[in-house]
């Protein structure tokens, strides 16, 4: 089982706290958000995608670590791992 | 014991006081989380507080920054910020930096720790660097509108800003507001003491994310 949680405006707007989804064998990051596109209207790319690419402003956390520093968008997600998905606060 | 501290008194051990009263900390940035974080550390009576900005108060601040009032106007932050401070007479010395963040920013050697203050994740990088070269713990906060997240960087070990946050710059100005602001400060005043009194309740390796809209605090563990 993958737990996805939402936080912030993600867990406002889809008023959802997260999904658990079961996979046979491991996927990846674009496979997740088309599986939560297809649950919540297309709102995650929407969100967390911009030209194909992570837009700035959005972070995708695979077990406590930021998809940008494992593959990006083809970061591996297996059995297990826990994934977070928010817009992080900037302001001060 | 400094004698306005009477009504804390029964929170913290005598050793707990005098870490606190000997406590001398860096605010980077004299903004909304940052005035909030100076008027809470001097209340509780810490040693010395740096308080760094090299910007000028605008009309835009007035909402949520609360050394400052409209004939702050045009004056520099850190200057207009010192004088409210110390109109309040109580023991913490305030000690301006007008300067600005940068890689070569070389930091007071009597430094605690470090409470970012910034409204950007760019600037927040830069401060994060100069808390490891000068091993120097950092508690990060970023807020926009109801919602906050916290952290806390040590410099040898654990998560970085930079590991966690990179790609979080966006270019939008965010929407902020003076109670969230305020329960944000209030918050990283809270983790730092925690942290520098050795409690085991400190953060760990994780982000304390605060929901203001349900009222949820969440803790996700990095």
């Amino acid at each position: 089982m993958i737990k996805v949680k939402f936080y912030s405006l993600f867990k406002i707007n889809l008023k959802s706290s997260g999904e658990e989804y079961e996979f046979d064998g491991a996927i990846t990051a674009t496979e997740l958000i088309s599986k939560l596109d297809a649950d919540y209207d297309g709102y995650f790319s929407h969100k967390l995608l911009e030209a194909g690419e992570i837009s700035p402003g959005s972070i995708i956390l695979i077990n406590g670590h930021n998809v940008i520093h494992l593959n990006g968008l083809n970061s591996i997600i297996k059995d297990g791992d826990i994934v977070t998905l928010f817009p992080p606060s900037a302001g001060g | 014991m400094k004698d306005y501290l009477k009504r804390q008194l029964g929170l913290f051990s005598q050793d707990e006081r005098t870490l606190i009263s000997d406590l001398n900390v860096m605010i980077a940035g004299a903004g909304g989380l940052g005035t909030n974080q100076a008027i809470q550390l001097q209340r509780i009576g810490i040693n010395k507080i740096y308080l760094y900005d090299y910007d000028k108060v605008e009309i835009s601040n007035l909402n949520r920054q609360l050394c400052y009032g409209r004939e702050d106007i045009g004056r520099y932050k850190v200057e207009a910020s010192v004088e409210f401070l110390k109109s309040f007479n109580l023991e913490t010395e305030i000690v301006p930096k007008q300067e600005k963040i940068t890689e070569e920013t070389e930091l007071p050697a009597d430094i605690d720790i470090i409470f970012d203050a910034l409204d950007n994740f760019k600037t927040r990088f830069i401060l994060e660097d100069l808390a490891v070269k000068n091993n120097l713990a950092l508690i990060h906060a970023g807020i926009e509108g109801f919602f906050a997240q916290l952290m806390l960087i040590l410099p040898d070990k654990g998560s970085s800003l930079k590991d966690i946050f990179a790609g979080a710059q966006k270019n939008d100005v965010p929407d902020v507001f003076s109670p969230a602001v305020t329960v944000t400060a209030s918050f990283q005043v809270m983790e730092a003491l925690k942290y520098l009194l050795g409690r085991e309740e400190a953060l760990k390796n994780e982000i304390l994310h605060i929901d203001m809209i349900n009222n949820e605090i969440d803790r996700i563990e990095l």
